[in-house]
């Protein structure tokens, strides 16, 4: 069985002529089953890029990548957009639509599988917030809940659909030390008892402690130093 | 073998909906979700699709009320096929044409009956106040049965005498409250171009753009009030065939048996000559299209403007939508479906108060409007276009939705 993150040769540039700007040269990079990658690197490094790629948010350009056996190089939109459905993303903000509850936020990663019915959206929905401790706030619009509870919501919509792979991009960056810690905490168990592996963007030294194996980049480049797979 | 099959089949179904149908369900909901979430915007756009609807409906209904009145007199003609000055324009200022022609049809086999009807405006003193206006006078041989403006049997008698006239109960108020005076006090003088005349009864014609009041007399009558016209000219000429005529057939032989003096034309093509009148020689017609057509400009400008913020601020978390795995066309059908939405939103009142103002201006205005499943129909497609249209151009704010920036 291939990996569920395979990379090879990665380059990747924006603009195009003279302000065409490289901001990623030559990245490998393998991600194992289960396992918990955390990325940190200097601002503007292309942290974020990678991840973007890796998620099939943007088209590549150059080089290889595979995710959950889906090669993106060459890859259409709709292939895309299909793999999207298997990967669960983490974003800073928690992006929660204002207008629908806790459950129905969570719901909303469900839909998109026309074999469930209402119910069991809503009841796997339930039992995910249950699980980031939530399970009393259900009903609660994310106005009416904390920075650290929306984050545990966004965590749960992350989780709720079975992904195969889950994409965080410094999860804890809105959060205060406390709520950030319970919220990647929470993230980990999660994703350890499912044996789901995690690429984790952060510059949060207060959280290195959740990681299989930490990799550093600078300037498009991942550090000679850090493991690759 | 097939009835397992037929047991099975049914509980299958719901996990292997279309999930096209499913999705366009689920978009729906959602839109439903964002539009009721934001109590003042949803008003304020239902409040613009019903204004829009108001509108049009209002325009449509006045424009087909004055096709509708303006046809009335055509309308009530019984005859087969007519003779009409080709230069007239509308029955309310008709050119006028030999009376002879009238007889030369006798000439052809199948003509049974030629009715000269003659038509002309005179002063009308109100009963009551003394103030005076303008009145249409219609004229025919009562007997012959080739108008027929309902209550006309009652009086036919009655009109055989001199100086006699039977008055339209539909004219506007402002000619007098005739039918409680005839009710009170039985037939009563009332003074036409100077002359006094014996009112006798009513007929129901209605007003029309072109004449806000009608009275009907014989022949003999009208020729003594309208004295300084020629007697041996008509406005309009009813023909009545024998039965079993191909009508078409004898508007052929009429063409070629009368000079060019007169058009011989079929009871719907009188009809439509006079609404053609209306719709094309006047701007009516148009004054009435663009009035439609303004309500829905404002109505869509309004409803894009709701779509438009409602998408421009949920733009990240549209774009999380898409980063969850939702395509670009599922949010477009949820804007789609929350732009009909509104659509039906907005209708629904906007009929009912249409119907509500429909009944009080045909009260003060005597015209007939009146809502029916057609105009609905028409009018709710039109509606439907207008949120159609406006979903369409808020769509492309969606494109400002990229999950590649989201992180
Ligand atoms: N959409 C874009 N268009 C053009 N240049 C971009 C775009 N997004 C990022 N960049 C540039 O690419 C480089 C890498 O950006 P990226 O966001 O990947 O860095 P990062 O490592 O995530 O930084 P940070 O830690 O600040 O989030 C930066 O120099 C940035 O200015
Ligand atoms: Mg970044």
């Amino acid at each position: 069985m291939t990996s569920p993150v395979w990379i090879r040769g990665l380059n990747y540039a924006y603009g195009e002529g003279e302000l065409r700007r490289p901001v990623l040269r030559d990245v490998a990079l393998e991600i194992h089953a289960g396992e918990i990658v955390l990325l940190t690197g200097p601002s503007g490094s292309g942290k974020t890029t990678l991840l973007t790629l890796v998620g099939a948010l943007r088209a590549m350009q150059e080089g290889e990548c595979q995710v959950l056996g889906q090669q993106l190089a060459g890859a259409t939109e709709d292939q895309r957009v299909l793999l999207r459905r298997r990967i669960g993303f983490i974003f800073q903000q928690h992006n929660l639509l204002g207008f629908l509850t806790a459950q129905q936020n969570v719901a909303m990663s469900l839909e998109l599988d026309p074999a469930t019915t209402e119910r069991e959206r809503l009841e796997r929905a339930g039992a995910m917030l249950a699980a980031v401790g939530l399970g009393d706030r259900l009903d609660a619009t994310p106005a009416r809940l904390s920075g650290g509870q929306r984050q545990r919501v966004a965590v749960a919509r992350a989780l709720a659909g079975n992904p195969g792979l889950i994409l965080a991009d410094e999860p804890t960056a809105a959060l205060d030390r406390v709520s950030g810690q319970e919220v990647v905490h929470l993230l980990r168990d999660l994703a350890r008892s499912r044996g789901v592996p995690i690429l984790l963007v952060t510059h949060d030294p207060r959280i290195l402690d959740i990681a299989d194996r930490i990799i550093e980049m600078e300037d498009g480049r991942i550090l000679p130093g850090s493991p690759l797979d | 073998m097939n009835e397992m099959q037929r047991l099975v089949l049914p509980a299958a179904l719901p996990a292997n909906r279309p999930p096209r149908l499913a999705n366009a369900w689920l978009a729906a909901r959602l839109a439903w979700r964002q539009l009721r979430a934001e109590r003042a915007r949803l008003w304020t756009a239902i409040a613009g699709v019903m204004f829009a609807c108001v509108l049009v409906f209002m325009q449509l209904g006045f424009r087909s009320a004055l096709f509708d009145s303006a046809t009335a007199l055509p309308q009530a003609m019984h005859g087969e096929l007519f003779l009409v000055n080709p230069m007239t324009t509308a029955m309310f200022k008709p050119e006028q044409f030999p009376r002879v022609r009238a007889f030369q049809t006798l000439a052809d086999p199948d003509v049974a009956q030629a009715v000269p009807i003659y038509l002309s405006f005179a002063t009308w003193r109100n009963p009551e106040t003394g103030v005076r206006r303008t009145i249409e006078l219609i004229g025919f041989d009562t007997e012959t049965g080739a108008v027929a403006f309902p209550g006309l049997d009652n009086v036919i008698e009655a009109l055989k005498r001199p100086d006699t006239i039977a008055f339209d109960r539909k004219s506007r108020p402002e000619f007098g409250n005739v039918p409680r005076l005839l009710a009170e006090g039985g037939p009563f003088e009332v003074q036409i171009a100077d002359r006094r005349l014996q009112l006798v009864g009513l007929i129901e014609i209605g007003p029309s753009f072109g004449a806000d009041g009608n009275a009907v007399m014989s022949e003999t009558n009208f020729r003594r009030i309208i004295s300084q016209r020629r007697a041996s000219n008509t406005d309009l000429v009813a023909l009545r065939l024998r039965s079993g005529a191909d009508i078409p057939a004898v508007q052929a032989r009429l063409r070629q048996l009368l000079p060019r003096d007169v058009a011989v034309v079929t009871y719907p093509e009188l009809v439509a000559w006079e609404r053609n009148y209306w719709e094309n020689a006047t701007p009516i017609g148009f004054i009435f299209m663009f009035g439609s057509l303004m309500g829905l400009v404002v109505g869509m400008v309004i409803v894009y403007q709701i779509l438009f913020s409602d998408i421009a601020s949920h733009i990240p978390e549209y774009a999380t939508l898409k980063a969850m795995g939702y395509a670009h066309s599922y949010l477009r059908r949820a804007v789609m479906a929350a732009a009909l939405l509104l659509a039906v939103l907005g209708f629904i009142p906007g009929i009912l108060t249409s119907v509500g103002l429909y009944h009080v201006v045909a009260q003060a205005t005597f015209l007939p409007l009146e809502m029916d499943l057609h105009r609905g129909v028409t009018v709710f497609g039109m509606i439907f276009a207008m949120c159609a249209g406006a979903g369409l151009l808020a769509v492309r704010k969606l494109r400002d939705a990229n999950p590649a920036d989201m992180f």
